[in-house]
């Protein structure tokens, strides 16, 4: 993938999307290599007690979609700073969800080249369901 | 067979209590917990040969153990309300990452469904070097 440089950026941009379908075995991989056992993601009765229909996807899973997204877009030059989400619907197992971001600003300071981002997790209804914002610094030609 | 690995408390005040309490574990950072990370998340980028992908120490292995200071609930539902993160260094290969966890606040809150609590902590990593890599912190939301 082509290093992105600040100078070629544009306020308002979309970055190139990410598009994941974790599956219950992803779930069981993250359990796994997370250490988060919590029953709601991988035990379908137990998720039903809680009043979903079925397991749901980790939102810790998301986030790391979230900062694949960005660490792709950065590239080698590329410096991830800050992250932040908020978790506010539920994906499901086998659902596609797409894993998007916009530049909202660039901007110099203390001598780094920063660029602020919108990002989001999209469930196939179309609904934003992990809503975030980052802060990337990436080189200049 | 349906278990339940929560912990729950019959008091706001119980849960008051646990205020404060920190844990601390360490992590070697070995080409398994990279490979593993990133086949779970299906990042095939070369750049995670030597050095650990940003998500590892937000999303991963590393920040999970918040939850195992063992903060009972008071709620029957409990769900990730939100998370935020900022990276110092990058973590590299055969980093040793000593991260300490604390159960830092708790607020109430009214809503039309009923009461619910959102429950913080805030958790920072240091390298073997004693070097910050990262802060970050979690909020659940216990209704």
């Amino acid at each position: 993938m082509a290093q992105v440089y600040f100078d070629d950026v544009k306020e308002g941009q979309d970055i190139p999307t990410l598009e994941k379908t974790p599956t219950n075995r992803t779930l069981v991989q993250w359990a796994g290599a997370s250490g988060d056992f919590f029953e709601l993601h991988y035990d379908k009765e137990f998720a039903k007690t809680m009043g979903y229909p079925n397991v749901l996807v980790h939102g810790r899973l998301e986030a790391a979609y979230l900062t694949q997204l960005l660490t792709d877009w950065a590239g080698e030059k590329g410096v991830v700073k800050k992250m932040s989400v908020q978790y506010r619907g539920n994906a499901f197992p086998g659902q596609k969800l797409l894993i998007k971001g916009k530049v909202t600003k660039k901007y110099q300071k203390d001598n780094e080249n920063i660029v602020e981002l919108e990002i989001f997790v999209e469930n196939p209804e179309g609904q934003k369901i992990t809503p975030g914002s980052a802060i990337i610094a990436l080189p200049k030609k | 067979m349906t278990t339940d690995s929560r912990k729950f408390a019959k008091t706001l005040d119980e849960v008051k209590t646990y205020l404060g309490k920190k844990r601390e574990e360490s992590m070697e950072i070995d080409g398994t917990v990279i490979r593993a990370y990133c086949e779970c998340i299906g990042d095939p980028n070369p750049m995670w040969k030597d050095t650990a992908p940003p998500g590892l120490v937000t999303t991963a292995m590393i920040s999970s153990g918040a939850m195992l200071i063992g903060v009972p609930l008071l709620y029957k539902r409990s769900v990730a309300g939100g998370a935020d993160w900022e990276f110092f260094k990058p973590i590299k290969k055969g980093d040793t990452i000593h991260t300490s966890h604390e159960f830092s606040e708790l607020q109430e809150k009214a809503s039309d469904k009923g009461p619910r609590l959102l429950m913080v902590y805030k958790s920072s990593h240091k390298n073997q070097k004693g070097e910050l890599v990262a802060i970050s912190t979690n909020t659940i939301m216990n209704y």
